[in-house]
């Protein structure tokens, strides 16, 4: 029986080819772009899932701010780890780690710079389910000087050899230090927020870091350390939190202690000071929203066009039922039928995923990694999408066995009569859903527009900024001199316009900067509630950021110059309470200790951090380091094309000062503009997915709108001979469509802007809502539908009205 | 006796008054009649043959079926009652343009659970029967008409009913191919199959033992 009902089903999906294909072609898509999504919902899920992570705990800082504690640091002090291991029996273990910056490796004459590498704890191995390859889990990370590498890293320095065992020079601002390795490590996965290529024992920070003899003893002055716990099974985390925070094992007033599960935090945890950047959970939760949408979409146009196209087939049902066709047995043969056509669908849509793929991975930016895992963690959604293609199977299937066999025989049941209320709230929704997510794309876009011009208060264009390790054996202040040598030739470049020395730049986020608390002002007054950000700079850092001056100017080097020179920004005037910059002008204030500090300038706000993150209040010092060497390319003078040779004439003249070195570059405006590429990312998905949803409302809007016109032929016909326009049909055929699109329109407002209200909420700066994006939402659509429906209806209208109203 | 009507009584009620279609009808059948409804158009003869055969409701009256009275019977059973007594022939065929010859005369007996074998030689026996073996792999649209009622009249007989309704079998049909068809009928009649036929022809309407007129619903 089934062998012959699905004969039927197939030979019934071929007749009928235009309405198979527009059904099967919007399941397929429907199916493959729900698989695509969540594919990437997944795997930004999987973060920081290893065996006992979930016992795995970040400790990150809480920070006063006015009156309530905000998130302000993931990192934490080298006390922190042991001072809740000895008071909470529920900490069972804590991990440190040290994060280098930048640290130069030396094998051989090969000098290598590997930036993603921290100082651990030898508990490491014991939290971090990650395998060791080479070496015993408890002694690798036990000695001072020891090392362990990444598979891939080791590769990297010892090509083949043998690494274990081997001695390798690491250089800390110029400083050498020999280590000794003693184990290798798998590569840690993609999704890992922390993803170390190397790990030097902690024992080794008395000799390898430059914070003097005292650092490394337990103390609550530096936080400048990622701390990790392993908690006991099954703790309570709320009542485990409050009694951290009740305990206050700092003694502080301002700050306090505070954990957070390692699972959550690349979707969760946005602090300054992170590790890596995170995802957003904002922008997981609005894709998982387009996917379901999609697929629902999807389905709604299924039932839709199969619920239309049952009123067609109802004679075939009345014959059946008169042939001695039980109600169930037409219901099966209904879902044969809808579970064939699905199956095509998913076959399809499947295929339409493996072909994609590559290309979506490169839009998304992150390689998706399909192992069985994965597949077994997708299994709940296949049973969602298989239970989703009976249940919209069932709907036409009980309509059709529901026929009463003398009327469908009489050709009584008509599509205007039978489920007619259903089919237009199908239609509203899949009406609604497209404005939804039209206005979302507007938004989308007018954001990343409003960011992309945005004034920054600073020019990052053509600016680019050289950095590199030094390996030498000279004296820091030799190595600086170097410096200044390097940046006098540089000038003598006919490309180069300007160049300035600095610790960091616009668009660097927190990387290279300090917080600090606590600075006493020139009217005797201290501020200790607020946090400000510190950087350093050479006096010719401003000019080439081109960032304005409200009073005074740059540091001063002159004779009688006096050290302690500082800068600082708009918003720290207003975070101080300091309502005239003449106020403070040439006053002096004091902080880190008893350091006197004279303020020189006071600049205009600019976006340090991006438009992402506010202006924070900031304190720009005088110091004669090196970091970044800043130049500015004049644009005049140079063609895209010879920006490459340029590169490599600044990488010689580097070369040539400092021998051992290596060498790297950013483009400025490149970084900055990379804090948006998730947001940017996220916006072309949901363009792509938006054009798709539209394609599938518009083919199910075309395929009813075909049958509608064969129902309606007669009705069209009589009409026409008694005088109707063509105008007129066409609008008699076009109104009902009209009607549901613009209730849909009213619904869609308060909905849509709710919701992109919620995604705009997650920028410091953003562009408002503005009628107009309704209006070209709800314009768009009514393009759509009208495209969609009048080639049909045209067709109808300007048919030859005796055709239709020949008899059979 | 096969069938008995007493007193059936169908209307539909508009704007509040009550529009008869079927008044006060009488009739017995015995096995083996062959019966012809004749009437103008609207008098409800098609109304009379759905009653008959169970695809319709009345609103008052009693029906009696080989002794069960279908007045009180569930929708289950009822059906379950027609399709194990009667077979339908249309006017307009009625046969599934997606289906071959074969497969529309296969169709009635997969819905009575018959066994694949058993259904094959029923069809092979019904293509024979009705010289239309050459035909079997055809599609509906591929037929003449007269040959399209042919296997319309081979599907009602397929699963052996004790009762024919023809809702105008000839309605649609030429002269010849018309005289055809009441030939089998009358044919078939003399096998022993009880028929009732509406009809608007005279001619064919001879072919039966009685024939029954109505008028505006009611029998004259």
């Amino acid at each position: 029986m089934f062998k012959n009902y699905l004969k039927i089903a197939l030979r019934y999906l071929l007749k009928n080819k235009l309405y198979s294909i527009i059904n099967i072609f919007g399941l397929a898509v429907g199916i493959a772009s729900f698989v695509l999504i969540m594919l990437y919902v997944n795997y930004e899920k999987s973060y920081d899932t290893f065996e006992g992570s979930e016992n795995v705990y970040r400790i990150y800082m809480d920070y006063l701010e006015g009156d309530t504690y905000v998130p302000g640091d993931a990192m934490t002090y080298n006390s922190s780890g042991p001072a809740l291991k000895e008071m909470f029996p529920e900490v069972l273990d804590y991990v440190r780690f040290y994060y280098f910056e930048k640290l130069a490796f030396k094998v051989g004459e090969k000098i290598l710079e590997q930036p993603l590498g921290s100082l651990a704890d030898p508990s490491y191995f014991d939290i971090f389910n990650y395998p060791l390859l080479e070496g015993d889990k408890k002694t690798v990370l036990a000695e001072p000087n020891a090392i362990v590498l990444s598979k891939s890293f080791a590769k990297k320095l010892f090509g083949n050899q043998n690494p274990l065992r081997r001695t390798i020079s690491v250089f800390e601002d110029g400083k050498e230090t020999q280590l000794t390795v003693t184990g290798i490590m798998e590569d840690v996965p993609e999704t890992a927020h922390y993803r170390n290529s190397f790990l030097i024992s902690y024992e080794t920070e008395k000799t390898l870091t430059d914070f003097g003899p005292t650092a490394h003893e337990l103390n609550w002055n530096m936080n400048n350390y990622y701390t990790y716990l392993k908690l006991a099974p099954n703790t309570n985390i709320d009542v485990l939190r409050q009694k951290i925070i009740d305990s206050d094992i700092e003694k502080s007033e301002t700050e306090r202690h505070n954990i957070e599960p390692i699972e959550d935090i690349h979707l969760y945890s946005d602090k300054p000071y992170e590790v890596t950047a995170n995802g957003s959970v904002l922008r997981i939760k609005f894709l998982t929203a387009i996917a379901f949408i999609i697929l629902v979409l999807s389905w709604l146009n299924y039932v839709n066009l199969s619920t239309t196209k049952s009123m067609e087939r109802a004679k075939e049902a009345g014959i059946r039922k008169v042939a001695g066709a039980k109600k169930s047995q037409l219901i099966v043969q209904s879902l044969m039928e809808s579970l064939l056509l699905n199956f095509i669908a998913m076959a399809i849509a499947l295929s339409i995923v493996f072909g994609v793929l590559p290309l979506y991975t490169n839009i998304i930016g992150n390689e998706l990694n399909l192992d069985w895992g994965f597949i077994v963690s997708f299994i709940p959604y296949f049973i969602f999408i298989v239970g989703g293609v009976i249940l919209a199977g069932l709907y036409p299937a009980f309509l059709l066995s529901r026929y009463s066999p003398a009327k469908a025989l009489k050709g009584k049941v008509r599509a205007s009569t039978e489920g007619i209320g259903l089919r237009k709230g199908l239609i509203v929704t899949q009406f609604f859903a497209t404005i939804v997510l039209l206005t979302g794309t507007f938004i989308i876009s007018k954001q990343i527009n409003f960011l992309d011009n945005q004034p920054i208060g600073a020019d990052v264009g053509q600016i680019i900024a050289l950095h590199g390790t030094v390996v030498s054996t000279q004296s820091d202040s030799l190595v600086n001199n170097d410096f200044r040598v390097l940046k006098e030739q540089l000038e003598d470049f006919p490309f180069i316009e300007k160049t300035a020395i600095a610790q960091t730049y616009p668009g660097d986020s927190f990387d290279n900067l300090s917080s600090s608390r606590g600075i006493w002002l020139p009217d005797g007054r201290s501020d200790k509630a607020n946090i400000f950000y510190t950087y350093h700079a050479q006096p010719d850092y401003f000019d080439l950021m081109d960032i304005e001056f409200l009073a005074g100017g740059t540091f001063v080097l002159n004779s009688k110059f006096e050290g302690n020179q500082i800068v600082v920004n708009e918003t720290f005037l207003k975070t101080v309470g300091i309502s005239s910059p003449e106020d403070l002008l040439n006053k002096t204030v004091s902080f880190w200790g008893n350091n006197q500090w004279k303020v020189v300038g006071i600049i205009k706000d600019y976006y340090h951090f991006g438009l992402k993150t506010p202006v924070l209040p900031t304190i720009v010092r005088y110091q004669d380091d090196i970091s970044n060497l800043l130049v500015k390319i004049d644009k005049s003078s140079i063609s895209i094309a010879g920006l490459e040779t340029a590169l490599s004439q600044i990488e010689n003249k580097w070369h040539e000062v400092f021998p051992q070195s290596t060498f790297n570059y950013t483009f400025l405006d490149e970084k900055f503009e990379a804090q948006y590429e998730q947001d940017k990312a996220f916006g072309k998905a949901f363009q792509i997915f938006t054009v798709l949803s539209i394609l599938i409302a518009s083919l199910g809007l075309f395929g009813l709108t075909a049958y509608t016109v064969v129902l309606r032929k007669k009705e069209i016909g009589i009409r026409k001979v008694n005088g109707a326009t063509i105008t007129q049909v066409l609008t008699l055929l076009n109104k009902d469509f009209v009607k549901l699109l613009g209730l849909a329109f009213i619904i869609a407002i308060p909905s849509s802007w709710y919701v992109m209200n919620q995604w705009l909420e997650g920028f410091t700066y953003r562009t408002n809502f503005s009628w107009w994006i309704f209006a070209l939402a709800g314009t768009t659509a009514l393009l759509i539908t009208f495209l969609t429906v009048s080639w049909q209806s045209f067709k109808a209208a300007i048919a030859n009205p005796v055709e239709s109203l020949k008899d059979e | 006796m096969l069938l008995q009507l007493n007193n059936i009584f169908k209307w539909v009620t508009t704007g509040g008054q009550r529009i008869f279609l079927l008044k006060d009808i009488n009739l017995e059948v015995e096995e083996g009649e062959f019966i012809s409804i004749m009437g103008p158009s609207g008098s409800g003869k098609s109304t009379l043959l759905n009653v008959i055969g169970m695809l319709d409701n009345f609103d008052e009256g009693e029906y009696n079926f080989m002794d069960e009275s279908v007045h009180s019977l569930k929708e289950k059973h009822r059906s379950n009652l027609y399709k194990q007594y009667i077979g339908f022939v249309f006017q307009s065929y009625h046969l599934l343009d997606e289906l071959t010859v074969k497969e529309n005369l296969e169709m009635p007996l997969i819905y009575k659970k018959i066994k694949g074998s058993e259904r094959k030689a029923m069809v092979a026996d019904m293509l024979d029967r009705f010289n239309i073996v050459g035909k079997k792999d055809l599609f509906p649209a591929q037929l003449s008409g007269g040959q399209q009622q042919l296997v319309g009249v081979a599907r009602a007989l397929i699963a052996s009913p004790k009762l024919i309704l023809a809702d105008e079998p000839t309605g649609n049909l030429n002269s010849k191919q018309g005289e055809e068809i009441m030939e089998l009928f009358k044919q078939l009649n003399e096998e022993g199959v009880t028929i009732i036929q509406v009809t608007h022809s005279e001619k064919n309407a001879e072919y039966g033992s009685r024939i029954i007129n109505l008028l505006d619903g009611r029998m004259v």
